[in-house]
């Protein structure tokens, strides 16, 4: 409403008045009828581009811990843990602190194994700060393949040091005779 | 005679014999103001579900959708969610006034509601000053908002009250004015009456298609109960934005939600008195229909000694629902109209509120007075000639 002295004016701002006010209920109203842009968030989500970067996942039958993603963040929230036998792996955590992550995607590229990805999870909520520690692993321990694997093995260096002792005994034995 | 006065003589006559005169009367007034306090809470809940749903719709959102079918529940929820939140008082406050203050704002609303025709043989009181006592009662809350705002002992409070006492101060007077016109034409404060002499021309004879200066009348009435009602863009006395929430910053729970039934109740009084007033009140086609149909009775429980139950009169029940119904409709399209304007635009400075009050409105309504008494002088004097 401007400060006008001139009758001109007086009518010019009841006019304006009324005239903007339709003009804003016109614009109001189309946006009324027609459909909501949101979406019923838990119920329904947004599509999600397909180079996102959420939470990580890790493929952990590929890891070998060779620590090459925890070398690359550049501020080391990345930390791993894993015995090694003989071949096999027995993992005891690998965990990504969220509270320092900030999903810059340089821990994806040096893995020689292709195994840890940027997932399209976003909704992280806790209830705890603790919780923020969160641990990729999805299972603690060696992988079941890995035990049959490591079994196979064991059983065949058994075997073979069997067949071994055995040959050895019979070279001893060749021995005795000879 | 209205619908109650004759329940009233009905139940003297029936029960009379048992019951002294005083306790039938207490009685029944003690009923008329549970159900106007439930319908006020009813309103209330309805308008504050359609608030949400309309800003959401107008913001291309959603609004409450998880309670019930579109939320409609929703209003339930936050009830329930209200009475169970702690009621605060303010250590530096002013105990009395501060608990005094939500009440006497219900109170007041309470008090306007009995005007209000649910139907026209449904009423709480048949006054002949109805639209006076409406306009009287609902101003009243305005001191209890002042008081809320007074013993809440916080700056943020005390500009919202004087805020409100400003603009309601500034708008009364345009308020009351343009009602004048359509009270010229209808000749009657009453509102039951003023709605009767509208239903002519199949029930489109509407004060507003009976004067040229009945639309502008309504345009100056529409933005001075905007500014009576506390709504955007008139809602300085809250101002959220700058006020935390004006005058109900200190209360919470119960209480608060006091002032929330009366805001919208206030709406709703206001649009009925608009649709009664300009928009035709009970009057429609579709009434008229049932007028034909039904008869216009306006008795729907038999009167008498022959008091009974049993002799409802059921084409008049059919009229007076549909007559009902269609203020109702009235009613909330009105509500409809003002949450619209809100979350249209934007709200206005406080010098801006009296510039527009005081120098646009008051005049304005004082014109349209004017010439409708002309053109009312003028015209009678064309039939009498």
């Amino acid at each position: 409403m401007q400060q006008t002295e001139t009758a001109q004016g007086y009518v010019k701002n009841i006019w304006d008045t009324v005239k903007t006010t339709l003009v804003g209920m016109k614009i109001t109203w189309r946006y009324m009828l027609q459909k909501p842009i949101t979406v019923q968030y838990p119920d329904e989500r947004m599509p999600i581009p397909d180079r996102y970067r959420g939470i990580h996942y890790l493929e952990q039958e590929k890891c070998i811990n060779c620590l090459a993603c925890a070398r690359a963040c550049p501020i080391d929230c990345i930390e791993m843990e894993a015995v090694r036998h003989g071949k096999e792996l027995e993992w005891i955590s690998f965990t990504l602190d969220y509270q320092k992550c900030m999903f810059c995607e340089l821990c994806v590229y040096p893995c020689p194994k292709d195994c840890i990805h940027m997932g399209t999870e976003y909704a992280f909520v806790t209830f705890d700060r603790s919780e923020f520690k969160h641990d990729l692993l999805s299972f603690k321990g060696m992988a079941r393949e890995a035990r049959i694997r490591m079994k196979e093995a064991e059983a065949k260096k058994a075997a073979k040091d069997a067949a071994k002792a055995a040959g050895g005994g019979k070279s001893a034995e060749k021995g005795g005779e000879g | 005679m209205s619908g109650t006065s004759a329940f009233l003589e009905g139940l003297k006559a029936g029960l009379g014999e048992f019951v002294p005169m005083w306790a039938l009367w207490l009685g029944s007034a003690l009923i008329s103001v549970a159900i106007a306090l439930g319908l006020i809470s009813l309103i209330a809940m309805f308008s504050v579900w359609l608030e949400r749903k309309v800003a959401g719709h107008i913001q291309c959102r959603y609004g409450p959708m998880y309670v019930g079918w579109h939320g409609w529940l929703q209003s339930i929820a936050d009830g329930v969610k209200l009475l169970l939140k702690e009621d605060l008082i303010p250590r530096d406050a002013d105990r009395v006034l501060f608990m005094l203050a939500p009440a006497l704002v219900l109170a007041a609303i309470v008090g306007a509601m009995a005007a209000y025709p649910l139907a026209p043989g449904i009423l709480f009181a048949d006054i002949d000053l109805g639209l006076f006592f409406i306009i009287a009662m609902s101003s009243m809350t305005t001191i209890g908002v002042v008081m809320a705002g007074w013993a809440s002992n916080s700056k943020w409070t005390i500009y919202g009250s004087m805020r409100e006492a400003a603009q309601v101060v500034a708008y009364e007077i345009p308020l009351g004015v343009s009602l004048l016109v359509p009270v010229m034409v209808a000749g009657t404060l009453n509102l039951r009456e003023a709605s009767a002499a509208q239903a002519d021309f199949f029930g489109m004879g509407w004060f507003m298609f009976k004067n040229p200066f009945m639309l502008p009348a309504f345009l100056l009435f529409l933005v001075a109960a905007l500014a009576e009602t506390k709504r955007a863009p008139f809602d300085l006395p809250e101002a959220e934005s700058e006020l935390v929430a004006g005058f109900m910053t200190e209360y919470s729970g119960i209480r608060w939600s006091f002032f929330f039934m009366e805001e919208y109740a206030a709406m709703f009084l206001m649009s009925a008195i608009g649709a009664v007033f300009f928009l035709g009140g009970f009057e429609s086609p579709l009434t008229h229909l049932a007028g034909q149909l039904f008869g216009r009775d306006l008795v729907v429980v038999g009167a008498g000694p022959e008091f009974a139950f049993t002799a409802i009169n059921w084409g008049a029940l059919v009229y007076q629902l549909v007559a009902g119904g269609t203020l109702l409709v009235k009613s909330f399209l009105g509500i409809f109209l003002m949450m619209w304007l809100r979350w249209t635009l934007p709200r206005i400075r406080i010098d801006q509120v009296m510039t527009m009050g005081y120098k646009y409105l008051t005049p304005l309504a004082l014109v349209c007075v004017l010439g409708a008494a002309l053109w009312e002088a003028g015209w009678q004097a064309l039939v009498r000639s």
